[in-house]
């Protein structure tokens, strides 16, 4: 409680601060503030729907490698493994260049279509969902792991089949566990999917440049209100997200599992 | 009813099972005792298959439930297990510990799956805790829970790795309560258990297992008041006090 009213308060002071500071600059004008509006509506819903792909896929991503990493099966394991190594070493920017150059190359060499631009975005997009994925297959790994093995043994001694017992009993519980580390992960990849604006996806960062292009040639102090304009949008997304994550967290809490409290 | 052959199992380097035999015909308890690290467990976790044996059989009435062509998960629905920790899935209540095996496993319809919970449940003196979560219950409470779980899917055989081990002692009285009055309703039960008091009133044969081996085996009253080998003098003087 103590902590939410300090960062509360420090996150009020700061953002007015800030805002004295932009009026002393004499940046405000309320007037341009407004005519962005609709160029940054259209790149938000862009960043919606990236997000709305980008989430889904790197978590079913994230399922499915993690039960297959802590499979007994060793191809399973090994595919899981790769999955991991290969998407978490390297940078999710290179990741989403490099792919859509591929998918570029690709499409051009089959369909002879010019610039494909929707389907390397598709493919970049891809590509940051399987980056996220292979951070999420960590973190439900981590969740399956703390399921007890006893629990597991319980379940194969009443005939429950492994698919079964994954799904009703080591999956229900791995989740819980997973959830905080989750919410982590999809704050992160929502602040992420600004890197598709390297691959002309348009999303609020590309936005962003578009309008500092024709700002810069009016008044170099516009930039200011554009990108706080963004990053309030980004901070809105990433808080929405976060507490639907909180919500489902404390909704399935089980009754008289108390974590410690210090 | 269940009967296992000549059970060998290693574990790497380390050999647990030294050719076992047992037989329990139907409504006989049958005990296992003997020190930690003798094999009893990993015996006892050979009958349903948990563990897959090396060599050796075991026949569940009469079938060869060892042959490969058999599924595991066949044979471990008509077994039920009680285990030292309880191992209740801890994310569902009582009632949906005991449901799940019933819609899962043996596909009943929700309803009728509840009913059936319910009654065992109350069987085992827990009628009033149908919606408590594990974590709400006492060791001893959870223990029954468990045995409930197991009973509910009907099974043909029960067994019961050490179920009281884990208790506080207030606790141990009410499980074992349980498993005295299901033994005389007639249920074929392996338990493995160092409870003395249980062996000798409920068993029908106890079995002294040693390094993978069978020490001796007899009536309770033979192995407790008069064993013949030394090791097993040595371990029931040991566990009386």
């Amino acid at each position: 409680m103590l902590a939410r009213i300090i960062a509360g308060t420090g996150g009020s002071i700061g953002a007015f601060l800030f805002l004295v500071w932009l009026g002393r600059a004499g940046v405000y004008s309320l007037s341009y503030a407004e005519s962005i509006v609709p160029a940054l509506e259209r790149g938000f819903s862009g960043t919606l729907w990236l997000v709305a792909a980008v989430i889904p896929i790197g978590f079913t991503m994230g399922l499915v490698m993690a039960s297959a990493r802590t499979s007994n099966s060793r191809i399973a394991r090994a595919v899981g493994g790769t999955y991991v190594e290969f998407f978490r070493s390297m940078p999710p920017f290179t990741l989403i260049v490099f792919s859509s150059i591929l998918a570029t190359k690709i499409i051009r060499s089959i369909f002879f279509i010019d610039n494909p631009v929707a389907f390397a975005v598709a493919a970049g997009t891809l590509a940051l969902a399987f980056h996220s994925g292979s951070y999420q297959t960590e973190i439900m790994r981590a969740g399956i792991l703390s399921v007890p093995a006893g629990q597991i043994e319980a379940a194969y001694a009443m005939g429950l089949s492994r698919l079964r017992t994954l799904f009703d009993v080591v999956l229900p519980q791995a989740f819980r566990v997973a959830l905080p580390a989750l919410g982590n992960e999809f704050s992160s990849v929502i602040k992420d999917t600004s890197l598709l604006s390297a691959i002309s996806a348009i999303e609020l960062s590309f936005i962003g440049g578009v309008l500092v292009n024709g700002a810069l040639s009016i008044d170099f102090n516009l930039i200011f209100i554009i990108w706080t304009e963004i990053a309030l949008l980004y901070f809105v997304l990433t808080y929405v997200v976060v507490r639907i994550v909180r919500f489902v967290e404390n909704r399935s809490k089980v009754p008289g599992l108390q974590a410690a409290q210090l | 009813m269940i009967r296992a052959e000549n059970i060998h199992k290693s574990f790497g380097d380390l050999v647990v099972l030294r050719g076992i035999d047992l037989e329990v015909t139907k409504g006989e308890v049958s005990c296992i005792i003997g020190p930690s690290g003798s094999g009893k467990s990993t015996f006892l976790r050979c009958l349903n298959l948990l563990v897959i044996p090396d060599s050796g059989d075991v026949y569940l009435e009469g079938v060869r439930v060892t042959s490969p062509e058999i599924r595991p998960e066949w044979v471990r629905q008509q077994i039920g297990m009680v285990f030292q920790s309880f191992n209740l899935f801890t994310h569902l209540t009582a009632l949906r510990n005991v449901t799940l095996g019933l819609t899962k496993v043996l596909k009943m319809d929700a309803e009728q799956a509840d009913k059936k919970a319910k009654w065992e449940l109350e069987r085992v003196g827990l009628g009033d805790k149908l919606a408590a979560y594990p974590a709400q219950l006492s060791g001893g409470q959870q223990q029954r829970v468990a045995i409930a779980r197991a009973l509910a899917m009907d099974p043909k055989v029960m067994l019961f790795d050490e179920p009281t081990s884990a208790l506080d002692p207030e606790f141990i009285h009410e499980v074992l309560d349980v498993m005295a009055k299901l033994a005389d309703e007639g249920m074929t039960m392996v338990v493995v258990t160092h409870e003395m008091g249980f062996a000798k009133k409920v068993a029908d044969e106890v079995t002294f297992l040693d390094q993978g081996r069978i020490v001796e085996r007899g009536p309770p009253s033979d192995i407790f008041d008069h064993p013949i080998q030394e090791r097993t003098k040595a371990f029931v003087s040991r566990i009386l006090g």
